[in-house]
């Protein structure tokens, strides 16, 4: 067996096992998915929100915090981290208006949504501490969802599920699909304890486990990553409430789509580089989460330049075989070429992406609306897992490159 | 409240692994069931083989029919080929066993001695082109494949316009097989892939169906 081919079915493993992991996971809990834990006591909670140059949504922002049927929801406190629109203006006018919003202003800007969140942090004195973006529009009922976990006295974190609305174009699609996917992963993750992010549009932190992590880590482009492997490695538990949704507005165009993709990225690597000696030591963050990170990241990089070298290798035979085809008057094309004889490696292929289809299926029918089978239609599916997805491998290397030479930009 | 369950790290590893080995186990089953498909096909290959041999030496002192010879020589070196291009075909699909390429060895061996029991009958009949189309197998150089799979074609196509005139023998050079080695040595073929045209010429550039053509009886 060459090494090409061990490589393939090393890859094949792999894959079947994180499929198989999350197959069991789903059958094993799936009555537990949507489940509510409702809480024992009222608790007190502060939402921040921290805001830049976001004067077109802002108000729709505080509004929808406003209209959640939370009892225990004391302050919004809304930070503007010195906006150039009139952002501040907005802001000001909801908190003349309603006793419960408050604006805090930054003394000068902090260059990132870290910095304006541990300042509005300062201003929290409740129980539970809320943080939500200024373009995310949480559902009434998102916060009550999400507020029993704090139950258990070991839970350090819980996160929403964020979705899309609108389909405006192909990547605003594609992205709905993928944000589906990865809620409900996240939740299948949540029952294993290894949820490694608590989003940006809403997650809920009790006040105690937050100061224990310092606030977020300003010098990191994915604070909410940091933080939640700060909870972890802290040995607090972190949940996600299915039934708490909340809105975002995704990137629109291609370039805004993968500035924040590169971002992500390398905010991911800067975690894994800070957590880096936990890893084999400190719970589910060394055992699970950290290998797990750090082992995507070998596979999309080293199967990115294999398949490279194979499509590469390919292309200069077909080219080659037809140059000298053309010039000896030979068919280009033979019957030979269409003969199908599968091997192995083809058959455990056929049967991950069936898997992996069927998977992608149930966690889009999981978040689908009222009177619809899945929500998309199956040519978004389709473009989704054959494109959309395949953008992932060559983003992860320039992120690489980006955080090698030191990226740091929001 | 919602329990962690980790045990199913080790159940999912458990299934993968079943999974997995299940799998392994089919191909290997497959490659099996295809690699004795060809043998069976073989083992009727080489009772004409050895049938072909007697009737070489049988011939040798009496004077026998040009016409049946040639007819009884194509014919199975045409099987023989057919054959190659299903052993092929398995070939490509193999992954887990070495069974194929034992018999791709088996073949080239057969082909070899195809070629030398028929020295005698074309020698003295010259009625039919011998074509022997020696390439490598084991070649990593993409140029050279490309070259090879190109002269794959046009000898195909040469085969199809002279169906009953040519017994054509593609084998495969790097073998290590010492008779193939010792033939080779003795019509000095330096490099591959090399077509040697009715014992004679020793081609290493081809260029067309017609110019293979051009150099047949």
């Amino acid at each position: 067996m060459d090494f090409l081919v061990g490589l393939y079915f090393f890859y094949t493993f792999i894959s079947f096992y994180f499929l198989m992991l999350y197959i069991l996971t789903y059958v094993q809990n799936k009555k537990q998915i949507f489940e509510v834990v409702k809480p024992n006591n009222v608790k007190s909670l502060s939402i921040v929100i921290p805001c830049y140059n976001a004067a077109d949504l802002i108000g729709k922002t505080i509004e929808a915090q406003l209209n959640s049927k939370y009892e225990g929801l004391k302050n919004i406190i809304v930070v503007d981290d010195c906006s150039t629109d009139n952002s501040a203006d907005i802001i000001k006018q909801y908190a003349k208006k309603y006793r419960q919003v408050m604006y805090i202003k930054t003394p000068s800007n902090t260059g990132n949504a870290a910095g304006a969140k541990n300042y509005g942090a300062t201003f929290v004195e409740t129980y539970l501490i809320g943080f939500s973006d200024d373009d995310s529009v949480p559902s009434k009922n998102a916060i009550s969802k999400m507020v029993g976990y704090f139950n258990d006295k070991k839970v350090g974190a819980v996160t929403s599920r964020v979705l899309i609305k609108g389909n405006k174009n192909f990547l605003v699609r594609a992205q709905a699909i993928e944000y589906k996917i990865i809620a409900f992963t996240r939740k299948l993750l949540g029952f294993l304890e290894a949820i490694y992010v608590t989003n940006g549009p809403l997650s809920i932190y009790r006040k105690e486990a937050f100061d224990q992590a310092g606030g977020f880590d300003v010098k990191n482009m994915t604070e909410d990553i940091e933080i939640t492997w700060n909870f972890v490695a802290h040995g607090w538990k972190v949940h996600m409430a299915i039934p708490a949704v909340v809105y975002t507005h995704p990137p629109t165009t291609i370039r805004t789509w993968f500035h924040q993709r590169i971002r992500w990225n390398v905010g991911g690597l800067q975690t894994l580089s800070k957590y880096k000696k936990k890893i084999a030591k400190t719970g589910m963050l060394g055992n699970f989460i950290l290998p797990f990170f750090a082992f995507s990241w070998f596979i999309g990089i080293t199967g990115l330049f294999f398949l490279g070298y194979r499509l590469f290798e390919y292309i200069s035979m077909k080219i080659l075989v037809a140059t000298y085809s053309v010039s000896a008057e030979v068919a280009l094309i033979t019957m030979d070429s269409f003969k199908m004889n599968p091997n192995i490696l083809f058959i455990f292929g056929i049967v991950l992406f069936t898997l992996g289809l069927t998977y992608t299926i149930v966690a889009l029918a999981y978040s689908r609306e009222k009177g619809l089978v899945i929500g998309h239609n199956i040519l978004d599916i389709f473009i989704y897992s054959f494109f959309y997805l395949l953008m992932y491998p060559p983003l992860l290397i320039v992120a690489f490159c980006k955080y090698c030479r030191g990226y740091n930009t929001w | 409240m919602l329990k962690s369950k980790k045990h199913v790290f080790w159940e999912a590893a458990v299934i993968t692994v079943v999974i997995f080995l299940a799998g392994l186990l089919f191909g290997m089953l497959v490659e099996t069931s295809n690699s004795s498909k060809v043998s069976q096909l073989y083992i009727k290959s080489e009772i004409s083989l050895t049938d072909a041999m007697a009737t070489a030496t049988l011939t040798e002192g009496f004077d026998f029919d040009c016409k049946i010879i040639k007819k009884s020589n194509i014919d199975f070196a045409n099987r023989v080929y057919e054959e190659a291009i299903t052993l092929e075909e398995y070939e490509d699909a193999g992954l887990l066993t070495e069974n194929l390429m034992f018999l791709h060895k088996k073949y080239d061996l057969l082909r070899t001695l195809i070629w030398t029991s028929n020295q005698n009958s074309f020698d003295r009949c010259d009625n039919y082109d011998l074509l022997i189309y020696l390439y490598e197998v084991e070649t990593e150089d993409t140029v050279k494949q490309a070259t090879q799979n190109v002269w794959s074609k046009i000898l195909y196509d040469v085969k199809i316009n002279h169906k009953d005139d040519i017994l054509l023998l593609p084998i495969a050079a790097d073998q290590n097989l010492t008779s193939l080695d010792l033939l080779i040595s003795q019509y000095d073929v330096k490099e591959f892939p090399a077509l040697i045209i009715n014992n004679d010429n020793v081609l290493y550039e081809i260029d067309s169906v017609s110019g293979v053509e051009s150099l047949l009886n």
